[in-house]
C-alpha cells in the first residue's frame, strides 16, 4: 500500500541547493514534483518523491552537494550541486573545458573532491557496489588488439552477471564486425564498442561521457534509441555532451555547466520556454538594417544581414510581402525556434558556438531573389 | 564473478594483446637468443684463462635468466601502464569490480607465462652450446617470484614515469646496475670490498644466488627462496597501490 503524501514527505525532505551551498527555502508556489528549475545564477534544485513498488522512497540515483575541484590554480568545479533521480536521463551540457568530465569523475569516485558531498545511488561513490553502475570514460580506448565480441566477453568476465555478448553486440549493431580487431573498426564502431562495454554489466546507473563523440549521423541516432531504451527500461543515465541536440533528443533534465559552474537546471522544454527566446527570422541580405527597420520589423544586425526576433511562422509570408514590396533584395530567408543551444549562448555569454556542435531546427522559407 | 575470475579475464585479455604484437613476440623471445648469442656463442666462456667469462657456462645461466626476469617484466608492465593511462583505461576498471592487485596478478601471470617460455628458450639454445644445464625443480618458484617481484618494481615505475618513452628510459636505468651488481656475470670478488654490503640490496642477487645453489652448486637455496619470497610480496603489494585509479 502507498504511504499517503504527506508521509512521503515526512521521510523525503525536500532538498534545495544554490550554487554556492547555501540552502535555501522551498516555495511551493513554483516547485514541481519532478522538476529541476532555476534562475539565472541560483541553481535550485526540487528533488522527486520517487517511491519503490512498496511505495517508500528511493534514493536519489545522483547527488552532488557543493563539490569543489581544482587542479593547480585551475579551478575545475566551483561548488557545484545536482540531483539526479532514477530513470532519468540527466545530461551535463558545456563546451570543452567546462569541467563535466571532472564532474564525472567525482561522481564515478576516478578522483576526490577538493569538498563537497557526492552519493550514487545513495552511497558514497568508493563504497558503491561496482557492479550495480557503468560507465564510459571520454577519450576511453579498450585493448585495440582484441575483437569486439572479446573487448565485450573481457569486460563481462569482470562481473558477477554479465549481461550476454550476443545481446550487447546486437544492441550496439556490431554483430556484422564483432570478431574484427578494434583497431580496424571505424572511428563510430569503436565508439560503439566502448558503449558496448559500458552495458556488460546491465548496471542501474550508467555515466556516458561524450558517448556520440566521432559517431557518424547514423550511429548517432542508434546509440540516441539504444539510450532510450535502456532508461525506458529504468536504467539512469547521466551523459555529458557538448552536442546540444542530443541533450534536446535524450534528456529528461539537462544541466548547464560553463567554467566549473553550474549555470542552470531543468528540463530541456522548461529551459527553452524560460531562456531560449521567441522564434526568430534570419535574412541573408546586403541591405542596410535601416531600411528593413523602417518596414516597422525590429531587427538586429547579424554578419549576413538581420535577424528579425520573436516572430511565428504565420507571420513569415507578410514579412516576405513587405520586403518584397519594398524591392529589398535577399539571399535567403531561414526561420527557426529556439532550442537549447540559444539557452545556452544566452545563459553563459557564449558568443563563439565553435564548440557547439548542433544548429537550429532550420525551415528555408526564401531563396534568392 | 571471483577474484580467480576477474584475474583470469584480465590476464586472457592481457595474453591475446601480447601474442598479436608480432614485434613485441618478436624481441621477447629473440632477445635471449641474442644474448646467448653474444655471451654464449661469440664471447665464450674460458674457464682455465681467467677474464670476463672464468667459469663454466653453467655458472653463468642464472645470469641469462635473471636478465629475462628483470627486463621483460619491469618493460611489459611499465608499458602497460603507460598504453592503459593513454587510453583511460585505469579510470573504466576503476568503476568495475577489478580490484588492482587483481589487474596486477593478471599481467603478472602473464608475463610468468612469458618468462617460462623465454627461459626454456634460453636453457635449450645453451644446452645446444654444449653447456651442461642442471634443471631443478626449485627453479620454477624462482623464476615466478623473481617475475613477481619485477612486475611490481615494474609498477612502480609505470606510476612514476608518465609515457612509454619514460617507462624505457627508467627501466634501462633501473634494470642495467641490478644486472651487473646482483651476482650474475660479475662475482663479487670483482667489486669493491666497500661495495659488495650493497649487492644485498638487489632482489635479483637472491634470484641469481639461489638459481646457481640450486643448479650448478647444488647447495641448498632455501634462504634465498625465503627472501625472495619476501621481495615478491612486498614488491606485488607496493606494485598494487602504484596502480593509477585515475587516469
Amino acid at each position: 500500500m502507498n504511504p499517503p503524501k504527506s508521509c512521503i514527505s515526512a521521510i523525503v525532505e525536500p532538498i534545495v541547493w544554490i550554487s554556492n551551498a547555501t540552502p535555501i527555502a522551498p516555495n511551493p508556489d513554483d516547485a514541481r514534483e519532478g522538476d529541476c528549475n532555476n534562475h539565472l545564477g541560483v541553481v535550485k534544485i526540487e528533488p522527486f518523491t520517487t517511491t519503490d513498488v512498496r511505495g517508500f522512497p528511493m534514493v536519489a540515483a545522483v547527488t552532488a552537494e557543493s563539490v569543489s575541484k581544482g587542479y593547480g590554480d585551475t579551478v575545475a568545479l566551483g561548488s557545484v550541486s545536482l540531483f539526479v533521480d532514477r530513470g532519468d536521463i540527466f545530461a551535463l551540457l558545456g563546451p570543452n573545458g567546462a569541467g563535466k568530465t571532472t564532474l564525472v569523475q567525482t561522481l564515478t569516485g576516478t578522483t576526490e573532491a577538493d569538498s563537497g558531498t557526492v552519493s550514487i545511488l545513495g552511497d558514497a561513490p568508493e563504497e558503491v557496489d561496482k557492479e550495480r553502475i557503468g560507465h564510459l570514460p571520454q577519450s576511453f580506448t579498450p585493448p585495440e588488439r582484441l575483437t569486439a565480441r572479446e573487448l565485450l566477453s573481457y569486460y563481462a568476465g569482470l562481473y558477477e552477471n554479465p549481461r550476454d555478448v550476443d545481446d550487447i553486440l546486437a544492441d550496439v549493431g556490431l554483430m556484422a564486425v564483432d570478431d574484427t580487431w578494434y583497431a580496424n573498426l571505424s572511428g563510430g564502431q569503436q565508439r560503439r564498442v566502448c558503449v558496448g562495454i559500458a552495458l556488460v554489466n546491465d548496471p542501474e546507473l550508467l555515466f556516458l561521457d561524450e558517448p556520440t563523440t566521432g559517431i557518424d549521423p547514423a550511429g548517432r541516432q542508434s546509440l540516441w534509441s539504444l539510450v532510450r531504451d535502456l532508461a525506458s527500461d529504468g536504467t539512469t543515465i547521466f551523459l555529458t555532451t557538448h552536442y546540444m541536440k542530443e541533450a534536446e533528443e535524450l534528456a529528461d533534465h539537462v544541466a548547464l555547466l560553463d567554467d566549473g559552474e553550474l549555470v542552470e537546471t531543468g528540463s530541456p522544454a522548461t529551459l527553452v520556454d524560460a531562456f531560449g527566446g521567441g522564434a526568430q527570422l534570419l535574412v541573408e541580405t546586403t541591405t542596410p538594417p535601416t531600411e528593413i527597420e523602417a518596414l516597422g520589423l525590429d531587427v538586429d544586425t547579424t554578419e549576413t544581414g538581420v535577424r528579425i526576433p520573436d516572430i511565428s511562422p504565420v507571420d513569415i509570408g507578410d514579412v516576405v510581402e513587405m520586403l518584397d514590396a519594398r524591392d529589398i533584395e535577399y539571399d535567403s530567408i531561414v526561420w527557426s525556434e529556439p532550442t537549447l543551444e540559444d539557452v545556452y549562448l544566452r545563459l553563459t555569454d557564449e558568443v563563439a558556438a565553435d564548440d557547439v556542435a548542433t544548429g537550429r531546427d532550420l525551415a528555408t522559407v526564401g531563396g534568392a531573389q | 564473478m571471483t577474484t580467480l575470475g576477474r584475474i583470469e579475464a584480465e590476464a586472457g585479455a592481457a595474453w591475446r594483446s601480447f601474442v598479436r604484437r608480432r614485434t613485441a613476440v618478436f624481441f621477447t623471445f629473440g632477445f635471449p637468443l641474442i644474448l646467448v648469442a653474444i655471451f654464449g656463442a661469440v664471447v665464450q666462456t674460458n674457464p682455465t684463462g681467467g677474464g670476463l667469462f672464468g667459469h663454466p657456462t653453467g655458472f653463468y645461466v642464472p645470469g641469462y635468466l635473471a636478465i629475462i626476469v628483470l627486463f621483460t617484466p619491469l618493460s611489459r608492465i611499465g608499458s602497460a601502464i603507460a598504453r592503459h593511462r593513454d587510453g583511460n583505461r585505469f579510470e573504466k576498471l576503476a568503476t568495475t569490480p577489478l580490484a588492482r592487485f587483481e589487474w596486477l596478478a593478471g599481467h603478472a601471470l602473464v608475463n610468468v607465462g612469458i618468462i617460462l617460455l623465454a627461459s626454456g628458450i634460453v636453457l635449450g639454445a645453451l644446452s645446444l652450446l654444449g653447456a651442461n644445464v642442471t634443471l631443478s625443480p626449485l627453479l620454477l618458484p624462482f623464476v615466478v617470484l623473481a617475475v613477481v617481484v619485477f612486475c611490481g618494481l615494474g609498477a612502480l615505475l609505470g606510476r612514476i614515469a608518465s609515457s612509454q618513452d619514460g617507462v624505457i628510459a627508467a627501466s634501462n636505468a633501473v634494470a642495467l646496475p641490478l644486472v651487473f651488481l646482483s651476482e650474475t656475470f660479475v662475482t663479487p670478488g670483482m667489486l669493491p670490498a666497500w661495495f659488495r654490503p650493497a649487492i644485498g640490496f638487489s632482489p635479483l642477487t637472491y634470484f641469481a644466488r639461489g638459481v646457481r645453489e640450486a643448479t650448478y652448486l647444488h647447495q641448498p637455496a632455501g634462504p634465498d627462496l625465503f627472501v625472495l619470497a619476501t621481495l615478491a610480496v612486498v614488491f606485488f603489494v607496493l606494485g598494487s597501490y602504484a596502480i593509477p585509479q585515475d587516469e
